[in-house]
């Protein structure tokens, strides 16, 4: 009796510690430095592995330990081409989207065939509001190797951004399909962009679904819980909201993750700890603002939406405007200019974001606004339709 | 740095062994030279021809060769064209890169024997020989293609084959089975609107190459270092000494015999200084693609090209492994992005290094093979040179030579109806490909090592009529040719080999 008790414990506890996708290729990458440590594919390997984890786990520190990784890869091999493609994956990580479609593009001129580098392109492309130019790479992805789970998922987006959201389920279901039960968090990605399209389209029961399951594969996975977040609004359970939030800020104390938190709360009546949230928001968004790694989205919608100030969102948003003009960048100027009163300019960025297809419910609620606003009641009740 | 939402879209990408692509080696000559195309055989491409045809010289033969190293005894279902796949020939007229004149072939496959568990069967069982392709003597036919035939211009698309069943032509099962195989594979000729001749079915490939010596990093039977002939050998053009890889093997081919002047800017024959006389050619091969923004939206097309060929070789011993791919499916307009290769040829810095006078980089003297110009377009002006793109050029005011006096290496030996001036089934590619890689149309006296493997003729009897490519090998009774392998038929004894 005792040795079976002691064999279950044995037993629950490594159940418990599993390790993750990510961090078992952390151990086989430092295992191969360790053997071989002149050998610049290795530190690649741990490169890549300690980004993944930054994915598994939003832990920042992650992503200084591939950078210094790859580092030794290059000290080894200068300009290697696996390394250069985890540095261009790396510049998306710090959204210079500029200089990852640069560094894309080189690779993409050195070797056409590389799959994972027109998956650059794509990204950087669409970031950047490109969006011709990311159907055309994404594109080269599905040609060159038809049904790659990589390429599924870039097209996934495509078709929920060009507002072809059962198109967008059908190709996520394709790429679950082929990814393998072993990996975890990928899965568990997969399942909540699937929730976060059928709460786009309407089916709350389903994104619930969909969102509970991704949290069953990869536990406290924090994409998932601010997705079940917001399955939670959808189905006015405020309060379960905001605990899902607050345990995801805790696990990725991002400002844009405040916001949402700040946001559910005021929605959930629980206006003294909104307040507490939104001004430590505003500061924590503040020092980021000028970086390209910033949450001047919310920032802009904290300004409009919350502190009533449209002359700072319109700064922020004509700064960022600058840099990119992808739907929701577009989005985010057209509100602010509106908060200012232009609503004919504001009218003229929104439907550039319109024209692209997009049914995202904030865009959509925005661009009936402004519509109204211009008295164009045609306009307004069809983008609220 | 963060980890937010738009970085995790990337993310996916990477470090998932889903993604982890493995690339494999070239495989041979026009032959799985694309990692894709090695991976996807009834898509490969494994030859393109184009000739003023020496039966009609009033006409164009372009041939399209699929599907590579067909064991001629592979039954029960021997080699199918495949029905998903898109096989189409296109011309430029007005030197522009682009197709003007595109001809689609597309497939079906009819099963009318369900439960017999061989695709043919003859004198056997009751069911009479196959003799026919269709009606009395097509019994044994148990697994049948049928095709069509579409002409797209800028008008429009035109079926060529509108009234009447194309069947394609069986491989050769054997004596028993297709006694008379000649006189069946005749009968899958047919003729089409306005003259058009076309023939599909199973071939003897009538590609000569010694694969194994020539990827064994140039390891040759005849020289011990660089791949030069000995006079005697780069004279013969009769005989082989070197093994010929594709002896013995089968291949699917789709033959046209057009007018000129279906295929010319103006509807016109033109003489061999005037610049409409020459077109530039390329087969392709497509399979349905899967559209990014889903079906009917976008403007990707339904197709998404898997390969393409217009000049022999280019992909496999010209382009870079990690560029292959692209190549196969991108559009010869958009060649400019491969220039480099072209202009400064790995094969031809191989060849330096063994020792072989090469023109220095970059290698103006190869632009022949990507634009129009002279010597095989005399009557382009610099404004006609078009883009760099690799078409096969055809001048068909060149008058055709009669098989019995072609010349294996062709235009540079003086038959000027012979690759690189379109290209025909006896041009002896390998050896015309490394001369001129070797520099031989920069200047022939200085550049001119008679470079070779030593296989000068193709294995199988080249047909003086259409569709020139000898009929299939026989399953039954066909033999390789390798090295040591000599087979059965050929031991003095009769007896076969032991291994």
């Amino acid at each position: 009796m005792k040795t079976t008790i002691a064999f279950l414990t044995i037993l629950f506890a490594a159940q418990s510690y599993a390790a993750t996708p990510a961090e078992m290729a952390i151990q086989q990458a430092t295992a191969n430095v360790a053997k071989q440590p002149d050998h610049a594919p290795y530190y690649n390997s741990l490169a890549m592995a300690y980004a993944r984890r930054a994915r598994e786990t939003s832990d920042v520190a992650y992503y200084a330990k591939a950078e210094e990784t790859l580092t030794k890869s290059f000290a080894i091999t200068p300009d290697n081409f696996e390394g250069l493609k985890i540095k261009t994956w790396l510049q998306l990580g710090r959204h210079e989207f500029a200089n990852a479609l640069e560094t894309a593009t080189k690779l993409n001129k050195i070797s056409p065939d590389d799959l994972s580098v027109y998956g650059y392109l794509v990204d950087a492309n669409v970031e950047l509001g490109n969006y011709d130019a990311a159907v055309t790479a994404a594109q080269w992805m599905l040609d060159l190797r038809p049904g790659n789970t990589a390429g599924l998922v870039r097209a996934g987006y495509l078709r929920e951004l060009h507002g072809n959201l059962t198109g967008a389920l059908e190709v996520m279901q394709m790429a679950d399909d082929s990814t393998g039960l072993s990996q975890t968090e990928d899965r568990a990605w997969l399942f909540t962009q699937m929730a976060h399209l059928e709460l786009l389209a309407g089916d709350v029961a389903k994104a619930e679904n969909y969102a509970t399951t991704a949290l069953s594969v990869f536990p406290d996975y924090h994409y998932a819980l601010a997705q079940l977040a917001q399955v939670r609004i959808a189905q006015t359970r405020y309060a379960d909201a905001v605990t899902l939030l607050a345990k995801r800020y805790a696990a990725a104390p991002h400002a844009e993750n405040l916001y949402a938190l700040a946001e559910a709360q005021a929605l959930a009546g629980q206006k003294e700890e909104a307040a507490v949230s939104f001004q430590k928001f505003e500061g924590q968004s503040l020092a980021e603002t000028n970086l390209t790694d910033n949450s001047n989205h919310e920032l802009i919608f904290y300004y409009v939406d919350h502190a009533g100030n449209a002359d700072r969102a319109l700064e922020v948003a004509r700064r960022e405007v600058a840099r990119r003009h992808d739907v929701f960048t577009l989005d985010a100027y057209a509100w602010a200019l509106a908060a200012s009163g232009d609503y004919k300019a504001a009218d003229a960025q929104i439907q550039k974001a319109l024209a692209v297809g997009v049914r995202d419910p904030k865009v959509l609620f925005h661009a009936g606004s402004i519509a109204m606003h211009l008295a164009e009641m045609p306009t307004a009740l069809r983008a609220r339709n | 740095m963060k980890v937010r939402q738009t970085l995790l879209r990337a993310a996916l990408a990477i470090g998932t062994a889903t993604f982890a692509f493995s690339t494999h080696p070239a495989m041979a000559a026009s032959h799985r030279e694309a990692p894709i195309t090695a991976l996807d055989q009834k898509a490969d491409i494994t030859d393109w021809f184009a000739f003023v045809s020496p039966e009609h010289p009033d006409r164009v033969i372009m041939i399209l060769n699929v599907d590579p190293f067909l064991e001629p005894s592979n039954g029960p279902n021997y080699f199918p064209f495949d029905p998903n796949v898109l096989y189409e020939m296109k011309v430029d007229n007005n030197h522009d890169g682009v197709p003007d004149v595109t001809f689609q072939f597309r497939f079906k496959t009819e099963i009318r024997n369900p439960g017999v568990f061989t695709g043919f069967v003859g004198n056997l069982a009751g069911i009479p020989a196959i003799t026919a392709l269709d009606g009395v003597g097509s019994e044994g036919l148990g697994l049948r293609q049928t095709y069509s035939v579409t002409m797209v211009t800028k008008s429009g698309s035109q079926v060529l084959s509108d009234d009447q069943n194309l069947f394609a032509v069986p491989s050769n099962v054997g004596p028993r089975t297709m006694p008379q195989y000649a006189q069946l594979r005749q009968k899958g000729i047919y003729t089409l609107y306005n003259g058009v001749r076309v023939f599909a079915g199973t071939v003897a490939d009538p590609f000569f190459i010694d694969l194994g010596g020539f990827f064994d990093s140039l390891n040759m039977r005849k020289s011990a270092t660089a791949p030069v002939l000995s006079a005697a050998i780069d004279g013969d053009d009769k005989n082989n000494y070197a093994p010929n890889a594709l002896a013995g093997f089968n291949v699917n081919t789709i033959a046209i015999e057009v007018p000129i002047t279906m295929l010319t800017s103006d509807g016109a024959t033109h003489a061999v200084g005037e610049a409409a006389a020459v077109i530039g050619t390329y087969g392709t091969t497509s399979r349905r693609r899967q559209s990014v923004l889903g079906e009917g939206r976008g403007e990707a097309g339904t197709w998404a090209q898997v390969q393409r060929l217009g000049n022999p070789l280019i992909n496999e011993a010209i382009i870079g492994t990690g560029s292959k791919d692209r190549f196969s499916m991108d559009d010869p307009i958009n060649d400019k992005q491969f220039a480099n290769f072209v202009l400064n040829p790995l094969a031809g810095q191989i060849l330096a290094s063994l020792g072989v006078p090469v023109p220095a980089a970059p290698r103006v003297d190869l632009l022949p093979l990507v634009q129009y110009i002279a010597p095989i377009c005399p009557g382009c002006k610099p404004s006609d040179a078009g883009p760099i793109a690799d078409l096969l050029r055809l001048n068909t005011g060149i008058q055709p030579t009669q098989p019995a006096f072609q010349k294996r290496l062709g235009f540079i030996a003086g038959d000027q109806a012979g690759w690189p001036n379109g290209r025909r089934p006896n041009d002896d590619v390998l050896d015309i490909a490394l001369r001129a890689v070797g520099g031989i149309l920069a200047d022939p006296a200085k550049y001119g090592t008679p470079l070779g493997d030593g296989v000068n003729v193709s294995s199988s009897a080249l047909q003086p009529t259409f569709p020139f490519l000898a009929p299939a090998y026989s399953g039954r009774d066909s033999v390789h040719q390798g090295p040591g392998q000599a087979g059965c038929a050929l031991q003095p004894s009769g007896i076969c080999p032991a291994n």
